[in-house]
């Protein structure tokens, strides 16, 4: 017979408010196997650990049951207090009577009902409970680092500066991400370039970062401490061991595609840097447009005249694959494809409708009008200027509810720059809210009103064209009338949408997101920058909307994680993972299919089998890569699997103290 | 047919003479001239013990489990829902390939009512084919059954299912001869772990029922094995069919046992499969 302990906690008033705790204790304390039940203001403070204690030694308790909070409260609290005492810190179950019950139930008397029946619960399943104990996993400390927007750029030289080695991937030919399109950034206004690329050349020049450009993650296998990733890194047509970076090629290449740097404001050419100060700063050929290589035309012209005989055109991608203790996903944001999602904003047909981007590299003086503001149609400055706020966003019937965040402070920046730019320029902007929770935000949003921008608070149902303006016909909602304001160039603030391919990624690092394509963080406040899948952390904007403060404060936070992983030579892994039978088990592999953690393998064994002694396959399950989710179990159908602290006697025992 | 039979006791003959299998899994003749038994042919000449006709009831496949780790290769007679049944058996990885000699037998049904909604009446694998290949029937609904049963109200539903567990006497022949029941202990058989009570009543009659549904449902190749070995003739191919045709309208077109490396509907999940659960 087991020798339980049942501690029934106040927890203040929140239980002992809503439910007699005495009574609980008292008829925990006549169940089988109890040896002792008593009840405490606070369980979880140092004088309530004590009399567990207490209890365990004066009455040789071999399991005890806290009924308290959340499990996910204080489960740990007491593994630790356990730690101390002779009783395995697995041999403990909470039965939750605050959340579950107190909480959430008004009427006295059937609340403590319910309550004895959660203790009895957790009373028949702790009689199941068997020591538990930890595994330790050697920890490789490298990190990889995927994206190399400011997020993943912050990430890599924290985690670098600790002593680290990092590998920075970025899928673009350059890294940098969406902050070095900017021209200034709020609310200070200084300049984007100016304050990133000093980051990007830092971690060029970093002994302890590799960068790979033009590379993808192609597979992750592993676990925390020992993920093995393999990474394609696409054919680059240039040995950047030879190039200088001297962009005489440039000059010459004949193939003029639309730049992507530059929001399609211009062109570019097949062999590129995308931006002058890109990083690395030599060039690569877009295998998409350039004329050899899509085999429309000899041409080979930057070949002839590379004096280094850097171009290759034989180039082939390359496949690396490496061990990382850790891993960042900083992949960040793309703008919705407005277009198709706004017929009623002429869906791209105006060329004087852009993108709050595409405002950032007509005002950019490295872009393509150097600075001016000039409309794309005629080249003209424009004097009549509308910006309109949460496009995409904030709109269930456009498919994005949530706010994009960075859209408020941006207009009100795009706003103060128009009226600083263009003397006699007026400015409307049309907003549904404006959000300026941040560090001198409001002030900074005042400043454009006081510059003299016009805020109309309404959606714009229509633009159209007429007399040579846009017409952006709306509601003024605060004066309760429509409003029609004619406009020689409108800026469209769009909304902030995941990395097109993030899903795909997400399911090789066995992380999910949300309905939109985020990435979901463990816990949305305790847990913000660290996934369910240990070992793997997020930065920035692929998490969910962010401006830059946030992001770089949030790739610190990553980084922070990474380190405390990388300042231990193992860690301790949950003893809280599926265990096979292997006599039961007949290797049919459904547990294989259905382990989101590609945790679970069929091994070959030596069996004993009545025809002799045989090979055959069974399941076995890989301790590191286990996140106890129980998948498996469910899925077996002789039941061979079983879920460590939750096995399938302790679930029935449950089951059988609540309906018997 | 008697073509076929003339031609599989030739084949037989030869691949037991040339070593090529250890025995051949067919019928036999056996209690008069309109029934036939599962036989296993060890010698030469005993193959000509072999038959083929429409008293070919019995599924040759499940046999296969019975002998794991075959010391040579074993040749088996497998018309279209025997070849589903390896095809089973080889995804689940319960037998491997190259122990098994498949010697396909085109089939216009036999004596089974089963044989009515049949759509794959030629092999879907084999090492070679005996006779021509047969026309396939498609003149037929696959789910005729279901959907009469969900005709029914709740009540008569719930009435129907409750005087047909009273029935079940929990034999377990329909697990002994279904092809997706692979487990080296049936979960039924397990004693002192709570999932089955060994109670003989209607209500451990139906756990038994819901519980083997559920385990075969999205593997079932429908060959009605469960259905015609059942001493106490419960309908249980309208449970497998029931969750087939779910599948089916869940996740597109679906059958079971079509190739070796099929998957399960219920045992992955993909991004795009529907959500839409009710």
């Amino acid at each position: 017979m087991s020798r339980t302990g049942v501690f029934v906690c106040h927890c203040g008033s929140n239980i002992a408010g809503a439910l007699d705790v005495e009574r609980v204790a008292a008829a925990a304390g006549k169940l089988p196997g109890v040896r002792y039940a008593a009840s405490y203001k606070y369980m979880c403070s140092e004088q309530g650990q004590q009399l567990v204690k207490d209890a365990i030694a004066e009455h040789e308790l071999d399991r005890i049951v806290i009924a308290s909070c959340s499990p996910r409260m204080h489960e740990n609290t007491f593994r630790k207090l356990l730690k101390d005492t002779p009783v395995n810190p697995y041999m403990l179950e909470i039965a939750n009577i605050r959340e579950q019950c107190a909480w959430v139930h008004a009427d006295r008397e059937q609340a403590t009902e319910k309550a004895v029946d959660l203790v009895r619960m957790a009373v028949a399943k702790v009689a199941k409970n068997k020591p538990l104990h930890s595994s330790f996993i050697p920890v490789h400390k490298k990190a990889l680092v995927i994206g190399a927007g400011i997020a993943g750029i912050q990430a890599a030289l924290d985690i670098a500066d600790a002593g680290y080695e990092v590998t920075l991937l970025e899928k673009e030919s350059s890294i940098g991400g969406h902050m070095v399109m900017l021209d200034k950034t709020f609310p200070t206004l200084d300049c984007s370039a100016c304050i990133s690329t000093p980051k990007m050349s830092e971690v060029a020049a970093h002994p302890n970062i590799t960068l790979m450009t033009g590379s993808t993650v192609e597979s992750v296998g592993g676990y925390v401490g020992n993920f093995d990733v393999a990474i394609r890194q696409k054919a680059r047509y240039v040995n950047h061991d030879i190039c200088t970076g001297c962009g005489l090629c440039e000059t010459k290449c004949p193939a003029k595609v639309t730049s992507e740097f530059n929001q399609a404001l211009c062109t570019r050419t097949a062999v590129f840097r995308p931006f002058p100060q890109a990083v690395p700063a030599k060039p690569v050929i877009d295998p998409e447009s350039c004329r050899k290589l899509i085999g429309k035309a000899k041409c080979g012209v930057c070949q002839a005249v590379c004096p280094l005989g850097a171009i290759d055109f034989e180039d082939k991608d390359k496949l690396i694959t490496d061990t990382y203790g850790a891993i960042v996903v900083a992949t960040g944001y793309e703008l919705v494809d407005w277009a198709p999602l706004y017929p009623e904003y002429g869906g791209g047909k105006y060329s004087d409708v852009i993108t709050g981007l595409q405002y950032e590299r007509l005002v950019n003086a490295s872009g393509p009008t150097e600075g001016k503001i000039l409309r794309p149609s005629d080249k003209s400055v424009p004097k009549d200027v509308v910006i309109v706020k949460c496009v995409g966003s904030r709109d269930k019937k456009k498919g994005r509810a949530y706010c994009s965040r960075a859209c408020c402070m941006y207009s009100a920046k795009h706003a103060h720059q128009i009226l600083e730019k263009i003397p006699g320029a007026r400015v409307t902007v049309f907003y549904m809210d404006v959000r300026t929770p941040g560090k001198n935000y409001e002030e900074f949003y005042d400043r454009a009103r006081e510059d003299g921008a016009r805020y109309v608070r309404g959606r714009v149902a229509k633009i159209f064209r007429e007399n040579g303006k846009l017409i952006c016909r709306g509601e003024d909602t605060l004066l309760g009338r429509g409003v029609e304001v004619p406009a020689d160039m409108v800026i469209l603030e769009t909304a902030m949408t995941p990395a097109q391919d993030i899903r795909e990624l997400c399911a090789k690092l066995t992380i999910s997101t949300d309905e939109y394509g985020w990435v979901q963080e463990a816990h949305p406040k305790l847990r913000p920058v660290e996934t369910q899948t240990a070992g793997v952390y997020l930065a920035g904007a692929c998490q969910g909307p962010k401006d830059i403060p946030d992001t770089v404060a949030q790739a610190g936070a990553a980084a922070a994680k990474v380190c405390i992983l990388f300042s231990k030579n193992e860690i301790e892994g949950s003893p809280m993972i599926s265990a096979v039978d292997e006599n039961k088990c007949c290797g049919c592999s459904a547990c294989v299919r259905v382990c989101p953690y590609r945790a679970v393998m069929l091994e070959e064994i030596d069996s004993r089998e009545l025809s002799g002694a045989v090979k055959r396959q069974v399941a076995r399950v890989n301790a590191g890569l286990c996140q106890g989710c129980g998948a498996c179990a469910a899925s077996c159908r002789t039941g061979a699997i079983d879920l460590l602290g939750f096995t399938n006697a302790q679930i029935l025992k449950e089951v059988d103290a609540l309906c018997l | 047919m008697s073509d076929i039979q003339s031609a599989l006791r030739e084949r037989a003959r030869e691949l037991l003479e040339d070593g090529k299998v250890e025995y051949v899994i067919g019928w036999e003749s056996a209690r008069g001239e309109d029934k036939t038994r599962p036989a296993f042919i060890r010698k030469a000449e005993d193959a000509g013990r072999l038959v083929w006709n429409r008293f070919c009831v019995n599924s040759t496949a499940k046999y296969l489990l019975h002998d794991r780790w075959p010391k040579g290769k074993i040749a088996v007679c497998a018309r279209g829902c025997d070849t589903r049944a390896i095809n089973r058996m080889l995804s689940d990885g319960q037998i491997k390939r190259e122990n098994v000699y498949i010697l396909g037998i085109p089939c216009e049904g036999v004596e089974n009512k089963i044989c009515q909604r049949c759509a794959h009446r030629n092999p879907l694998v084999y090492d070679e084919l005996l006779g021509e290949s047969v026309e396939e029937k498609t003149d037929f609904d696959r789910f005729a059954n279901v959907r009469e049963m969900q005709e029914m109200t709740l009540e008569q539903r719930r009435k129907m299912w409750e005087d047909e567990f009273t029935k079940c006497i929990r034999c377990y022949a329909c697990r002994n001869v279904c092809p997706a029941c692979s487990c080296r202990e049936c979960y039924a058989d397990q004693y002192r772990t709570g999932w089955q009570g060994k109670q003989f009543n209607s209500v451990e009659n139906r756990v038994y029922g819901l519980t083997r549904a559920y385990h075969v449902g999205d593997r079932c190749i429908e060959c009605g094995e469960c259905e015609r070995v059942c001493p106490m003739d419960l309908p249980i191919m309208l449970q497998t069919g029931k969750m087939l045709m779910q599948c089916n309208e869940l996740f597109g077109d679906y059958e079971c046992g079509l190739s070796a490396d099929e998957i399960p509907a219920l045992g992955t999940y993909n991004l795009n499969d529907a959500d839409s659960f009710g």
